[in-house]
């Protein structure tokens, strides 16, 4: 026993590690052709995630909804001397990973690579090249067009899709955030190889781009690294702010009649951008109202005491200029309407007084909660990255556990009757609702 | 583009993928311990048993001051039978409604407090209930996890409520969702006799019949520390863990489990085939043949078998280079997309099935031809060195970074574990599947995939115009 006690113990000092510790040691500098790079040391496993992120995504199509995604999407596909897959050969037969994703503030492209030296230089080496000399080709465009418009039809079969839809119509009218990140039928149609160049061109620029490392690779080498990534980039410039939404002036109440067995519901408003300053106060309530699964008092009221649905949620979408705040279920079309009421008791009535109690215990899982949130390198690219993006202060993760503990149910009940009004609100509701 | 190697899973919130289970260091050391049950250490991973039967299995991981527990029982559909399908799942979810000593709803509070996460979730071969707290807090959740393993207390007032809950949980994945159901009822024909077919959830018939004294005498067959696994990763020390399992755990009495009959699946003597239609704009397509497992599998060329269909599965959809992708979605573009899944550590049979959607204009026949050029390739002709090596290198990449998160890490122990799998299958699994031959690979391709082993499930839309906005009906709002 002794014997075991001792390597076991040996084992774990061997493996004491920095992400352990509360302040995360986050380095940040820009680029010489502008770019602005997040870096956190992470040695323990022998393998780096990095991540390019452009202020490019949907926001930014203009009228050809979908062009930000197709762009991102086609990043991979070719190059000058490389075939798609002969790209993808390269990735994966060192087991790296490569991939995309576009939401309505940016494009990103991410790489999680072993860091053997062999290994990562095969991997970058591709990756530079995808990123900073990519090919958009006819052939392929129009294969990737096609498949998304069947994408697009198989969504309007899909409630939850529609209602989603809905919501963000709804709310943003013609704001560049109203429409889906993935575009309409009618203008994914529309879009050409030469779109996604020029859209490229101006868009996936140093000036305007962001790099997030996170592994095992020392401050020299994520120099290097973020300087070769960028260096091949044109060095253009930062696209204008986008413009601020005009929130809703009265309730507003959109049925869809469609033929689900269950109603797919929303209840929303526009809520607030990164960095506002009722973002404690407004993250805390939530939890209470709806953001913390069992313990919120939505799954209390409509689950737990009444049985009627699987799931309900509050959620703020913080994005660059505000995004909305929303309430979503869905339940069978015959309990639809008490649902409704339900919702918007519960709001009511957490607007006005939530208990001491209530706020204590989200207050206790929040902050103890804390180390869960930072305990892999992805989850730390995740923040580090969604930092160096929204121009927040680079001891965030510090703050906020200390900004949490501070607020108080006067700060919350504030920011929230600011924030959130009943009577200016939209409903959605997709289903045969009764 | 989706990979392969997903678990079917129902759960809360959770939904979790990856099964390559490898390793690299060997360094198995039993210890000369006096204790009845010694902690044995093998590649990094503790085990033990306790003296009423239960499994513990610790692996430590000190990059953050965190801990997962979980408990994990041998019982989920597969060991159900009709007229009570989903009763397993039904008991997951009752099983947060309170013990002789902690109130309905009051575990999910202390866990909350802790500043924990924890959840639950079940699938056709286990049931596992799992927090996440900081380490400190690691003996209060075994103290509440162990209570509710014999002390549950099952109310009908709760129960009537959760059915509901249950309900509405099936209609929102399966009944509102054509290619769930797609999947519900291929697999309810590619199975006749085993198990195997029961849905996870349960047919709606059967969880509109369940009684209160259905879950009770599950509870009381399955939940005992013998038919358990307790798995434990992150900043611990397996010592402890072993203190708090004796002191909190050790306390039940072990059960007499019987374990369910073998209700082997009968032979396949043609093509099975089912066509459903549904509120769908575009039809889709499963193909599945019969297959061991590495469970199933009776002998060492058995396992060899499930390990060659392993790798057959990676070299058609390991990846976006693998071959269907590249040649039905990218080459022929007769395919919008197209899946393999093969899940080798299925306690009972399961299917290698194929699932696609055709591009528009593609029949459903004609998607399937594209699959069967495919299986012949694999039938004829020996599969390259170089597509081999790919799936070794992904293998033990997945490897490096599973170790990310303390969750996969720990899902992949238990699992395992309540399939009746040793451990050392995690040790050993890229050596076995580097010793996959071609010829072995093309063996399998053609002993299961054949056209009187096919079973074949098509959704077509069912015409229904998907009604048109016209309640969009907007009443009052001004911008």
């Amino acid at each position: 026993m002794k014997s075991l006690i001792k390597i076991i113990s040996l084992l774990s000092i061997l493996l004491i590690s920095s992400i352990a510790q509360a302040a995360l040691n986050i380095q940040t500098w820009t680029t010489q052709n502008g770019s602005k790079v997040m870096y956190l040391y992470a040695p323990e496993l022998a393998m780096v995630d990095i991540e390019l992120k452009f202020d490019a995504g949907s926001a930014r199509d203009g009228k050809q909804w979908g062009l930000a995604s197709l762009t991102t999407g086609l990043l991979g596909t070719a190059t000058k001397n490389m075939t798609e897959n002969q790209i993808s050969e390269n990735f994966n037969e060192i087991g790296a990973k490569f991939s995309s994703a576009v939401s309505k503030d940016a494009a990103t492209i991410s790489l999680r690579s072993l860091t053997r030296d062999k290994i990562l230089k095969q991997s970058l080496a591709t990756f530079n090249k995808v990123v900073a000399k990519p090919v958009f080709n006819k052939k392929i465009l129009k294969r990737e067009k096609a498949r998304l418009v069947l994408a697009l039809k198989q969504a309007q079969t899909k409630p939850r899709s529609i209602a989603s839809k809905a919501m963000w119509q709804g709310l943003y009218g013609k704001h560049p955030y109203a429409h889906a990140t993935s575009g309409s039928i009618k203008t994914v149609k529309k879009i050409t190889t030469k779109d996604l160049s020029r859209f490229y061109k101006k868009m996936f620029v140093a000036k305007n781009a962001q790099v997030s490392i996170v592994g095992n690779v020392n401050l020299a080498q994520a120099k290097k690294i973020a300087k070769q990534i960028t260096s091949r980039l044109k060095k253009g410039k930062k696209p204008p702010a986008i413009s601020l939404p005009n929130p809703l002036v009265k309730a507003k109440t959109n049925k869809i009649k469609f033929g689900s067995s269950q109603t797919h519901y929303s209840l929303s408003q526009i809520g607030i951008e990164r960095g506002n300053e009722d973002y404690t106060a407004l993250f805390v309530g939530n939890h209470i109202l709806g953001g913390s699964g069992f313990n919120s008092l939505l799954m209390e009221e409509v689950r737990s005491k009444r049985g009627l649905v699987y799931g309900v949620y509050s959620y703020f979408a913080v994005m660059k200029v505000p995004g909305p705040f929303m309430i979503s279920l869905s339940t069978k079309n015959s309990s639809a309407k008490e649902a409704d009421q339900v919702v918007k008791e519960i709001l009511n009535g957490f607007l006005r007084d939530f208990s001491d109690e209530k706020l204590q215990a989200i207050k206790d899982n929040l902050i103890g909660g804390f180390p869960l949130r930072m305990n892999s390198n992805s989850k730390i690219l995740g923040y580090i990255s969604m930092i160096g993006f929204y121009d927040l202060p680079l001891d965030y993760l510090e703050r906020l556990p200390k900004a949490i503990a501070k607020v108080t149910k006067a700060d919350i009940l504030k920011a929230w009757q600011k924030h959130i009004q009943p009577e200016r609100m939209l409903t959605v509701m997709v289903g045969d609702p009764k | 583009m989706l990979k392969r190697r997903s678990f079917f899973i129902i759960a809360l919130s959770s939904i979790f993928s990856g099964c390559a289970l490898v390793s690299n260091i060997d360094n198995t050391s039993p210890t000369s311990s006096i204790s009845k049950t010694p902690i044995v250490v093998s590649d990094g991973v503790a085990s033990f048993e306790l003296d009423n039967g239960l499994k513990v299995i610790v692996k430590q991981d000190h990059r953050a001051p965190v801990v997962v527990h979980q408990v994990w029982y041998k019982v989920g559909s597969n060991y159900e039978h009709n007229g009570i399908t989903g009763v397993s799942h039904m008991l997951e979810h009752m099983m947060f409604k309170g013990t002789k000593s902690v109130k309905v709803g009051d575990f999910s509070k202390k866990v909350s407090k802790m500043g924990g996460q924890e959840n639950a979730f079940t699938s056709s071969d286990y049931t596992a209930y799992y927090q996440v707290v900081g380490k400190q807090h690691l003996e209060s959740v075994m103290q509440l996890e162990a209570d509710r393993m014999r002390n549950l207390l099952l109310d009908e007032e709760q129960f009537q409520k959760e059915r509901d809950v249950v309900t509405e949980e099936r209609r929102l994945r399966t009944d509102d969702n054509p290619s769930s159901k797609l999947y519900e009822q291929f697999n309810a024909i590619a199975f006749l006799n085993s198990p195997q077919r029961i849905p996870v959830i349960g047919w709606m018939q059967d969880i509109r019949n369940w009684q209160l004294q259905d879950l009770q005498s599950w509870y009381e067959q399955w939940y005992a520390p013998n038919n358990a696994t307790l798995v434990v990763v992150g900043d611990v020390d397996p010592v402890k863990v072993k203190e708090y399992a004796e002191k909190y755990y050790g306390i039940h009495k072990k059960s007499n489990i019987m374990p369910p009959k073998p209700q082997l699946e009968i032979p396949q003597i043609g093509k099975r085939a089912i066509t459903i239609k549904g509120a769908t704009k575009l039809p889709s397509v499963i193909m599945g043949f019969q297959v061991p497992s590495l469970v199933t599998a009776s002998n060492e060329d058995g396992r060899k078998e499930a390990y060659a269909l392993d790798v057959l599965g990676d070299i058609l959809d390991g990846d976006d280079s693998a071959r269907l992708t590249k040649f039905l979605v990218r080459g022929s573009k007769k395919l919008a997309s197209v899946e393999a899944y093969y899940r080798a550590t299925s306690r009972l049979k399961t299917s290698f099935s194929f699932s696609m959607t055709p591009s528009a204009g593609v029949t459903p026949e004609q998607a399937q031809q594209q699959v069967w050029q495919e299986i012949k390739k694999l039938q004829t002709q020996k599969v390259t060195k170089k597509e081999l090596n790919r799936v070794l290198a992904q293998a033990e990449a997945a490897y490096v970074y599973r170790q990310d998160s303390v969750n996969g890490q720990a899902m992949v122990l238990g699992s395992l574990a309540s399939v009746g799998l040793p451990i050392s299958t995690l040790d050993n699994w890229i050596d076995n599947i580097r010793k996959v031959t071609p010829e072995e690979i093309q063996a399998v391709a053609k002993k299961y995939f054949t056209q009187d082993t096919l079973t074949l499930g098509i959704l077509l839309p069912n015409g229904e115009k998907v009604k048109k906005l016209r309640g969009a009906s907007s009443h009052g709002g001004l911008r």
